[in-house]
């Protein structure tokens, strides 16, 4: 018996896989089609401080082992979120983050406020990196004094452990990452979206309502890996690495690279049981190869 | 209940111009389809294509555990489907969504199809009719040739008329304006619709000033397919827009549909 469970920020999870947020909405869909329990976690979609309506149609398009998507945050403010969505989250036996996203810094410390009143969060992660946003979204996570200073302002305002979510879309992300780290932050996961475009030739126009979108699956993969190997020999800070993980190969490929924890997301859209298909694979692999503590491979990476 | 069931193929045939049939054996997903529900289809274990295709059921029988889907070959993803082999097993999740309710009177309620969006409409023939209740058919092509033969569509309906835009065969014209004329002589309880989105609209206008209730499948690109991922939304007439409803102004068709009362889609929005 291979032991998978993952120490992350003091929070312990019974494995190291994750849905990512925006892919498991608040969990009552897939409840119907998985067992969320024998996940490590679900991460919530973002919550706002307001209702969102999000954006037009169309809002998706499948590109090549990828998927373009300006959904726009659509949410149902964190009034709605407390009232009706957290109730069932809250049964849910695994661990439960919520994820935030505002438009300015004094928003995400008074939701931090209200969430840390609620009994059984497990985290919240911080979205500083929505790239299909007016304003806000990832403005604060292209510049590493706005990205800390979001989280000092969390930081202050709860006492639960922060991951602070990073965009892809800067020239260095380690100097985001070490700027959060330094904020107080507790872990970082990466990488959210790759800002992406398709266009329809015949009507020489978008095809996102958006004009652009963030472009996720197995097509970034090979991106978010160099990212969270350089993240995590940047920072002492667990990572939680993202980005076309659709099976435990690419799981393990996350946690040799200086992944803690990995988070699935588009694979669910194909299969609502992606997530535990990976758990299963990851004990086998350990199984296989005489591994008896999984979290042992984080970064063993041999270069 | 959904499942994600290994569907054999047991048919597979070519029924119009560039249209197909396939039957698929699935017998928990046939045992539970309701008209107006559809299937994810997964044509690839690997990543492509990367997602699912949606496909309305076309017919459910569940004495023998088959589905039937008919889809029009329009791009790669159709493309790859049209080249699936009697007796590949694909993984199919379904049945997904939510379908047509029954009209209040057993008098003959009006199908309209355009195009590609009669599948759901001949399940619903088919139930409607094997409910007591009785069916008119009016379906629309481009041309003939993209027509489905007439003893594809007879199980649906007592009776079908068909047009086409270029006069090949049937009435020469718009669907919508074979749909006026029976409007203007019958009184009908309900009209389904499923097809092109401008179509609907006008179905919807139509019914609406006439105060007839209408039912609407509406067609959109997905990605899940299961209501986690927000991307098929369309807009819609809410009082409690934005505040008590987590989708407020946009409703996912996955789940919320994609059969809806034609009146609280925003048409125009």
């Amino acid at each position: 018996m291979a032991d998978l469970s993952v120490n992350l920020a003091g929070c312990r999870l019974a494995n190291p896989v994750l849905l990512a947020s925006g892919t498991c909405n608040y969990g009552e869909e897939l409840a119907e089609l998985t067992d969320l329990s024998g996940l490590g976690g679900v991460i919530t979609k973002t919550i706002t401080p307001s209702p969102r309506a999000g954006n037009p149609a169309p809002r998706i398009v499948e590109t090549p082992a990828g998927l373009l998507n300006a959904i726009g945050l659509q949410n149902p403010g964190i009034d709605a979120f407390i009232a009706h969505r957290w109730p069932f989250l809250q049964k849910l036996n695994t661990r439960i983050v919520v994820n935030i996203a505002a438009d300015t810094v004094e928003e995400f410390a008074r939701m931090a406020v209200r969430l840390d009143r609620l009994q059984g969060i497990a985290a919240l992660e911080i979205n500083i990196s929505c790239p299909n946003l007016k304003q806000g979204g990832m403005a604060f996570g292209v510049d590493p004094a706005s990205a800390a200073a979001v989280v000092r302002a969390v930081k202050q305002a709860t006492e639960l452990p922060v991951i602070v979510k990073l965009t892809p879309n800067v020239t260095d992300i380690t100097q985001v990452a070490t700027a959060v780290e330094a904020a107080g932050a507790d872990a970082v996961s990466l990488i959210n979206t790759l800002v992406g475009m398709a266009v329809d030739v015949n009507l020489r126009r978008p095809v996102l309502g958006n004009i652009t979108g963030g472009l996720s699956g197995p097509a970034i993969k090979p991106v978010a890996l160099a990212m969270v190997w350089k993240v995590h020999r940047a920072v002492r800070l667990p990572v939680l690495g993202i980005g076309g993980i659709r099976t435990g190969r690419d799981a393990l490929e996350f946690i040799i690279a200086g992944a803690t924890a990995v988070q699935v997301g588009t694979a669910t859209f194909t299969d609502p049981n992606a997530g535990i298909a990976i758990v299963r694979e990851l004990h086998q692999y350990c199984v296989d190869q005489g591994i008896s503590r999984l979290s042992d491979l984080t970064g063993s990476l041999a270069t | 209940m959904v499942v994600d069931e290994w569907a054999r193929v047991v048919r597979h045939r070519s029924v119009a111009a560039g249209i197909y049939s396939i039957s698929l054996e699935v017998p928990v997903i046939a045992a539970e389809a309701w008209p107006g529900q559809f299937v994810q289809l997964r044509l690839s274990d690997g990543i492509e294509p990367l997602l699912r295709m949606p496909l309305s059921i076309a017919d459910a029988r569940p004495d023998v555990g088959e589905i039937e889907l008919l889809y029009e070959c329009v791009g790669p993803k159709t493309e790859a489907l049209s080249e699936i082999r009697i007796d590949t097993r694909l993984a199919c999740l379904g049945p997904l969504g939510h379908g047509f309710t029954w009209p209040d009177s057993a008098h003959p309620s009006i199908l309209v199809g355009g195009g590609i969006g009669l599948p759901p409409l001949l399940f619903l023939g088919r139930r409607l009719r094997a409910a007591g209740y009785a069916a008119v058919l009016l379906t629309g092509a481009r041309t003939g040739e993209k027509h489905l033969p007439v003893a594809w569509l007879n199980p649906a309906a007592s009776r079908v008329m068909q047009s086409t835009d270029d006069g090949t065969l049937g009435h020469a014209g718009l669907v919508t304006g074979l749909l006026d004329a029976e409007l203007d002589d019958v009184a009908y309880p309900m009209v389904y619709s499923c097809g092109p989105r401008g179509m609907m609209a006008a179905v919807a206008r139509n019914c609406r000033v006439r105060g007839i209730p209408c039912q609407v499948s509406l067609e959109e690109y997905m990605a899940c397919g299961i209501g986690i991922c927000a991307g098929c939304t369309v807009p819609v007439h809410r009082s409690d827009a934005g505040t008590h409803s987590a989708y407020g102004r946009y409703e996912r068709v996955c789940v919320a549909g994609p059969v809806f009362d034609a009146t609280i889609i925003d048409w125009d929005g």
